[in-house]
């Protein structure tokens, strides 16, 4: 990298950084008004959750006695940076990655632990028994659905590696190269039910109900949060919006990466075009957003933490490892003449 | 989830599973609860000693905002007790409303808990769900008593307001609306996947354990003990329609004491109670609404009264009994009111042992504890220490008082 | 799954909240006051109230002979006794609306009002002494 590269990637950090926030804040606005309807109120307006972050940051930050003082005060801001850092490795509709080629969906992987962590550190380090208990939930969660979210990520990649697609890992090359693409129905079937997966895996990761026992403010007052107060619970709370987007974008870049400026007819490259792609991801990321978010954590009850691992330990791996299956099946049936193939491209 | 050393939870005095104060000391290993120890006297208001400084009529408003919840059991069981010394009897029209009211405010209850419960395990939209369902109820009540939630419908001797003729329409089209209603609130808490993986098997209350510690209500009937007021000692509009106490065999066939099986209870008793106010008003008689519609003169008869009295009610919540002894003066001598929650208390410690930490609300919540009606004696603290009354102590202090009281 | 469809459908439906007199909290009450006098802005209704509903307290002090029936009864005492003219006065702050007043009241000089949104922040002031 020289110069020149390094500037625009620093300016094309904070510009992804303020994205992910103001999207993030007005999906999380969105959310609470779509969800309250739901439940047949009212609800905020959709800007409430910009009110919130202004209103946590002009209150006092209370650090408790007992606290691990540093690791309480910077848990946050790592949650928050470590949120802001995948959406560099995400392509946001028409626009490429930040860090375009520089680090692929495994690093994704251990990226979308990072934030899980800083708030397990932030829990335990607030020396309360609330926090601690959350902390371990948070813990014990993180590692029930990795692997069903490892599962879903070998088989995309498996898939772009037969077909002969360089850097089947990068998330360039998964989001050029849908899934769905190039299959037969077992194909797609196993495409699709890699997809519910990953909108069942998206709750847990960002702590929402019926995954939501870290912070389950009827059992442990807010869990890992039960500590926070002030400007860091407003970041933690911006990491969230932030986590949201990322998680949005993922399964819109690995799902649904098509965009609009073509069937419209837009010539490519135009700023039009890139407006249209731009309005028309935001819309798939609600979309993906409502149904893994708010229809779930508004239609489900709270599990408990050993019900949480056994759903993703049980069913959720068996329904991953069954989409792998199909999609190995489908490839192999796709040569044989009466299978006829119902998606190509590529 | 285990093997770590042993560490202590408070829950309480204030904290989001709880409605209302009251205070459990856990000892927790890992996820697992290892031991609880329940410290109730959080919430003590003296309302009996307020009760003290006030005429019989005056005491009835009191005895109503003991509870928001159960404010109709309250005030009949005051009723009855003051009925029993004074010998007034109210009205057969009377007895027929007051059984209206109390099974109104059963299902209200009923439909309230079941919100809780739902919020308790994370599911705020079955929460909103029920509630909306129960507003119907709620207007229902303003319309025949004036207010929503007390309703100032008690006197000795009778009730205050009678139910208008074209009132009833009104009444009969809001327990269409939960008849129709009915089947899908059981569907949408009965065979919900995630409900019943919080609560089947969870809070286990076993019918021995139901019996040893005298639990009442809803709490004792799942477990099993078909334990109720107006089926054991029928009284007023009871005595003619008779009440079969609900346990959960009457819908699954077993009984299991637990959390799933509390909500069985419930919601089929919010079907009793439906039916059981629509016989009321088909037998309800004609007539007087009260024995001395005077009020002077009913407080010029109670100044004579003289002598103790006892009223039960069986509450959404299970047996409320009020003790009222009045010497011929304008005040009330003694009041001493017992309610449900009292007795179920002590069922909580074998409900949550052995339980995980999320299971704590939920099993908490399903007894339906109402501290405000509950809370009964402070913890006194003498200097530093903090010191509990015990047993003896307050059986001794008891006998102490009633000499005092007799001399 | 009941649950969710029942969800998407309530999503198109009416939300079942009463409203309040403004929809969102205004900038200033004061302000929205003023709008609302001056005839720009329209404040939603409260909810209607039954017939016999038992508000605010109103008293008729003209038929009033002084018989402290009502101080009797009232379980709140919230009635005071003015014994230079023989009226009485009704703190509406403490005051529980029971109504036993009323039944007992022999000249009838007492009754419940409709009017229930009596929030203010000084429970001495003008609105929450019921004397006239």
């Amino acid at each position: 990298m020289n110069g020149m590269d390094i500037l625009m990637a620093v300016i094309g950090s904070v510009l992804v950084m303020l994205f992910g926030i103001f999207f993030g804040l007005v999906f999380k606005g969105i959310d609470r008004v779509l969800s309250a309807r739901m439940q047949a109120r009212i609800g905020p307006r959709v800007r409430q959750p910009f009110w919130d972050v202004g209103k946590l940051f002009s209150k006092e930050n209370i650090i408790p006695e007992n606290a691990v003082k540093w690791m309480f005060s910077s848990a946050p801001v790592l949650g928050l940076a470590s949120s802001a850092v995948m959406l560099l490795y995400l392509p946001l509709g028409p626009l490429a990655p930040v860090l375009q080629g520089h680090g692929d969906i495994i690093l994704m992987l251990y990226l979308l632990v990072i934030p899980s962590l800083a708030m397990v550190t932030g829990g335990f380090a607030s020396g309360s028994p609330y926090a601690a208990v959350g902390a371990q939930r948070e813990m014990v969660m993180m590692m029930s659905y990795e692997f069903p979210l490892a599962a879903v990520v070998v088989s995309i990649a498996w898939k772009l590696n037969v077909f002969g697609i360089a850097n089947p890992f990068s998330i360039t090359s998964i989001a050029s190269n849908p899934i769905w693409m190039n299959s037969g129905i077992l194909g797609i079937i196993g495409s699709a039910i890699l997809l519910v997966v990953l909108i069942i895996v998206t709750p847990a990761e960002l702590s929402k109900i019926p995954f939501d026992a870290p912070e389950a403010e009827t059992e442990i007052v807010g869990g890992l949060l039960a500590e926070y107060s002030g400007r860091n619970l407003g970041i933690f709370y911006l990491a969230d919006a932030v986590k949201t987007i990322v998680m949005g974008a993922l399964l819109v870049a690995i799902f649904f990466p098509w965009g609009i400026a073509g069937i419209v007819g837009l010539a490519a490259g135009s700023v039009g075009a890139i407006a249209a792609d731009i309005a028309f991801f935001l819309l798939k990321l609600f979309l993906v957003l409502f149904v893994s978010v708010t229809v779930i954590r508004t239609s489900f009850a709270r599990l408990k933490i050993d019900q949480i691992v056994y759903t993703y330990w049980a069913p959720l791996t068996i329904a991953a490892l069954f989409g792998l299956v199909l999609i190995i099946w489908d490839l192999n049936l796709l040569g044989i003449e009466w299978y006829p193939q119902v998606l190509g491209g590529w | 989830m285990s093997g770590g050393a042993e560490y202590s939870v408070p829950v309480g005095p204030i904290h989001a599973a709880l409605e209302e104060p009251v205070l459990f000391n856990f000892k927790v290993d890992g996820e697992r609860v290892v031991d609880v120890e329940v410290v109730p006297g959080q919430n003590h208001r003296g309302v009996e000693w307020m009760g003290m400084q006030r005429n019989p009529v005056q005491v009835i408003y009191l005895a109503e905002k003991i509870c928001g919840i159960c404010t109709v059991c309250h005030a009949y069981s005051f009723v009855r007790a003051v009925e029993h010394i004074s010998g007034i009897e109210s009205t057969p029209r009377a007895d027929y409303i007051r059984a209206i009211l109390a099974e109104l405010e059963r299902m209200h209850s009923h439909l309230l808990w079941a919100g809780i419960a739902a919020h308790e395990i994370g599911f705020d939209s079955l929460l909103h769900y029920t509630w909306k369902v129960r507003e119907n109820e709620m207007d229902l009540r303003e319309m025949i008593t004036g207010n929503r939630v007390h309703y100032d419908m008690f006197m000795i001797g009778g009730v205050r307001r009678d139910i208008k003729q074209d009132q009833i329409p009104k009444i009969l089209e809001t327990l269409k609306y939960y008849k129709d209603n009915f089947e899908k609130l059981g569907k949408l808490f009965l065979q919900d996947k995630v409900i019943k993986m919080r609560t089947q098997g969870v809070g286990v209350l076993t019918k021995e354990d139901a019996l040893k510690l005298c639990a009442v209500g809803p709490t004792a009937r799942a477990s099993g003990v078909p334990k109720d007021v107006r089926q054991d000692q029928p009284f007023g509009a009871y005595l003619d329609i008779p009440v079969k106490a609900i346990t959960p065999d009457a819908l699954t066939g077993e009984v299991h004491g637990d959390v799933y099986d509390r909500i069985i209870v419930r919601l089929l008793e919010v079907k009793q109670s439906i039916e059981i106010i629509e016989e009321c008003l088909k037998r309800m008689p004609e007539g007087p609404i009260l024995a001395e519609p005077n009020i002077t003169r009913l407080l010029i008869q109670l100044k004579k009264a003289h002598g103790e009295g006892i009223g039960r009610h069986e509450a959404p919540r299970g047996e409320v009994y009020h003790y009222v002894r009045m010497d011929a003066s304008d005040k009330v001598t003694a009041w001493k009111v017992r309610a449900p929650t009292y007795a179920n208390v002590m069922p909580w410690v074998p409900m949550l042992k052995g339980q995980q930490i999320a299971d704590i609300p939920i099993v908490a919540a399903s007894t339906d504890p109402c501290m405000s009606c509950t809370d009964r004696a402070v913890v006194v603290k003498e200097g530093q220490k903090p010191y509990m009354i015990s047993g003896e102590e307050l059986h001794k202090m008891s006998v102490e008082k009633t000499r005092r009281m007799m001399a | 799954m009941t649950m969710i469809f029942e969800l998407l459908t309530q999503m198109f439906k009416r939300p079942a909240t009463n409203q309040f007199p403004a929809r969102h909290a205004p900038k200033s009450v004061h302000g929205l006051v003023a709008t609302v006098q001056a005839g720009k802005a329209k404040l939603n209704p409260p909810v209607p109230v039954p017939e016999d509903f038992r508000g605010k307290i109103f008293y008729n002090r003209e038929t009033c002979i002084g018989c402290k029936l009502c101080i009797n009864v009232c379980p709140a005492h919230a009635i005071e006794f003015l014994p230079e003219n023989k009226k009485v006065r009704i703190f509406a702050a403490q005051c529980i609306q029971c109504g036993q007043c009323n039944d007992v009241c022999p000249k009838n000089c007492l009754s419940m009002s409709k009017e229930f949104a009596m929030a203010d922040t000084n429970k001495m002031s003008a609105n929450l002494i019921v004397e006239k």
